[in-house]
């Protein structure tokens, strides 16, 4: 059985089917490629798996085993799901530190009760868990900046919090909307071997949207390409490459230069 | 700006350094500081600042509940009076008509309150911002006119003669010797109100303030803990509310708890800067002050008090907190900062 399998999966926004009829099997262990022309519902099917929308009746989503279709986005999160949003929706206000704090939420093993009266046994798991989160964000590189505000990041640091407030929740599953948008290619490839050094160290299964097809190219073991909601090619990269449905939902669309640009290079 | 809070800023260095001893010392000072003031104020000759001190001390617990649900989790709530009526009127009732001692009818009043909390934080499940605002100020302000036209509530008259506490045979039944139990009560209160912000629990709560979504994907039960922060406000505002019942003269009235009460709890938060807690408290100590001076003029208080509030989250939005911040508080990563810019001049 996949990690996460969807089917018959739909969404519509009144007359709008941003989501119709999907069958998606992410296999443990693997990449996973969602890939598709803008507006195609990729990162409403992130939504929707994550528990952020309902989806529409009929619909079944299971993951880990266990059916999620209806529980609330904390608790499909507790199952070990974690994802990153396209805008980031980082905690600005709070520092980096408390960020990635707020990922490892459910396992932090006390009571609010405990914190008050500050027993040792609450300090001591507090010291556990700044020194791991401290580890996790020297794996992303923001060690130094752990008290400074999110929001006075600069915008590639920005992407590499969201990882890692997504990876402190210890996922199995890490799903990643658009997560090198806006890099440098630089910074692309920064990113890139960051997200692999975790999957390596923690057994991930990968779920990533990206519009730079070499991303996905060069990472995925399976590609499933969306257009309108509905999914029309799915294989290997080299199988979709080639598939003259995904060639033409990409070239019927208007793409602005940068996205040629990032078409061509792949 | 600098010089000016020079003073300010060593007060600060010393308890951050007492602090590096161990977390209670820096609390334990200030403890010790404070119990004379109330000697101090009586060399004046006039008991009216013992009196201020009371209910100042008061308000800076009401304002410190409500910097968590509204200044940790973002709730915008104005049904806070409303609470601190229940905890009053139930600790009163308790005290006269079933002869409850203090020590017992206040934590059942801290009790119910926090029940009634839960009431109040419901429509925070399903609505935000301003309809949360007019849900809340419904509740609150129905709290108030059940009491006003409730006969054993106190209705028009009040309820009177609520006993003071009393421990053995000693009495609090003047300001000075109430000052010892309300100022104790308020530094318990901003101190859990620290541990809360430190704990799990409290970065759940800034984090559902920042995106409620975001918190929700990363583990956060957000209705839970909307609710549990509406609760633990509500817990502060009952002990307001059984503190300021049993005060001398032992009087309250549901004149106590109206809108105009709301506005000016609410503007301590607003110009203490929403979500920091000292600057909560100062801005309790400022507004109180400023309210008790101007009692004559009730007519206007809301008002002028609403387009303060205004004008404060147009122009300063960050409150005296941000000045604390800003300017008092050495921050790590602010002197990180200035090292790095050295190194590239
Ligand atoms: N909350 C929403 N309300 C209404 N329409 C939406 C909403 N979210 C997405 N859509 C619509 O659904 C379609 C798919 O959007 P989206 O999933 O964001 O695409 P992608 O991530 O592939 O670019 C778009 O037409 C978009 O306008
Ligand atoms: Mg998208």
């Amino acid at each position: 059985m996949a990690l996460l399998e969807t089917r018959r999966l739909s969404k519509s926004f009144g007359g709008l089917r941003a989501i119709h009829d999907l069958d998606i099997d992410v296999e443990a262990g693997t990449i996973h490629g969602l890939i598709g022309p803008n507006g195609s519902g990729k990162s409403t099917f992130f939504n929707l798996v994550s528990g952020v929308y309902p989806p529409d009746p009929g619909s079944s989503i299971t993951f880990a085993g266990t059916d999620v279709t209806k529980s609330p986005p904390h608790a499909i999160a507790k199952l070990g799901m974690a994802r990153t949003f396209q805008l980031l929706r980082l905690f600005s206000e709070m520092t980096v530190l408390q960020n990635v704090m707020v990922g490892y939420h459910t396992h932090v093993p006390y009571s609010l009760l405990g914190t008050l009266v500050n027993s040792p046994r609450t300090r001591r798991i507090d010291a556990r868990i700044t020194e791991e989160m401290s580890e996790l964000l020297e794996i992303i590189g923001l060690a130094e900046y752990a008290d400074m505000p999110a929001a006075e990041l600069s915008g590639g640091q920005r992407r590499l919090l969201a990882l890692g407030r997504a990876m402190a929740t210890r996922p199995k599953l890490l799903m990643l909307d658009e997560p090198a948008a806006g890099l440098s290619p630089v910074n692309v490839d920064n990113l890139l071997s960051i997200v692999m050094a975790l999957k390596d160290r923690y057994g991930l299964t990968l779920l990533i949207v990206e519009h730079i097809l070499k991303v996905v190219m060069d990472t995925c073991d399976r590609v499933t390409v969306l257009d309108h909601g509905e999914k029309i090619g799915e294989g290997s990269p080299t199988e979709v490459k080639d598939d003259p449905a995904v060639v033409e939902a990409y070239l019927g669309q208007e793409m602005d230069d940068e996205e040629v640009r990032q078409a061509m290079q792949a | 700006m600098n010089l000016l809070l020079a003073p300010f800023r060593g007060l600060v260095d010393f308890f951050q350094a007492l602090a590096r001893i161990h977390r209670i010392v820096p609390w334990l000072v200030a403890y010790v500081f404070l119990l004379p003031l109330p000697e101090i104020l009586s060399a004046t000759g006039n008991d009216y600042y013992i009196y201020l001190t009371n209910r100042i001390l008061i308000f800076i617990l009401l304002s410190v509940g409500l910097n968590i649900v509204k200044g940790f989790c973002g709730q915008v709530t104005v049904g806070h009076i409303g609470l601190y009526a229940i905890g009053a009127v139930t600790s009163s009732l308790l005290a006269i008509n079933y002869g409850w001692p203090f020590w017992a009818a206040m934590p059942a009043a801290v009790v119910v309150t926090g029940l009634a909390g839960i009431i109040i934080g419901l429509p925070s499940v399903r609505l935000e911002g301003a309809y949360l605002a007019l849900a809340t100020l419904g509740l609150g302000e129905s709290v108030r006119i059940m009491i006003a036209v409730t006969p054993a509530l106190g209705s028009s008259t009040g309820i009177m003669l609520i006993p003071p506490p009393q421990v053995g045979s000693f009495v609090f039944d003047d300001f000075q010797k109430y000052y010892y139990l309300v100022m104790t009560a308020a530094m318990i209160g901003i101190y859990l109100s620290f541990s809360i912000l430190r704990s799990a629990t409290g970065r759940a709560f800034m984090a559902i303030r920042e995106d409620v979504i975001a918190a929700s994907v990363h583990g956060i039960n957000v209705p839970a803990n909307k609710l549990l922060a509406f609760v633990i406000s509500a817990l502060y505002a009952g002990a307001a509310g059984a503190l300021f019942a049993h005060m001398p003269p032992g009087f309250i009235h549901h004149n106590n708890f109206t809108i105009i009460e709301m506005v000016t709890l609410l503007l301590m938060v607003v110009m203490g800067g929403i979500g920091h807690i000292w600057g909560g408290v100062i801005g309790a100590i400022i507004v109180y002050i400023i309210y008790d001076n101007t009692l004559e003029f009730y007519h206007i208080q809301p008002l002028t008090f609403g387009l303060i509030m205004v004008l404060l989250v147009v122009f300063m939005p960050q409150g005296i907190g941000g000045v604390i911040d800003r300017y008092l508080v050495t921050k790590r990563f602010v002197k990180l900062r200035e090292e790095k810019s050295d190194g590239a001049a």
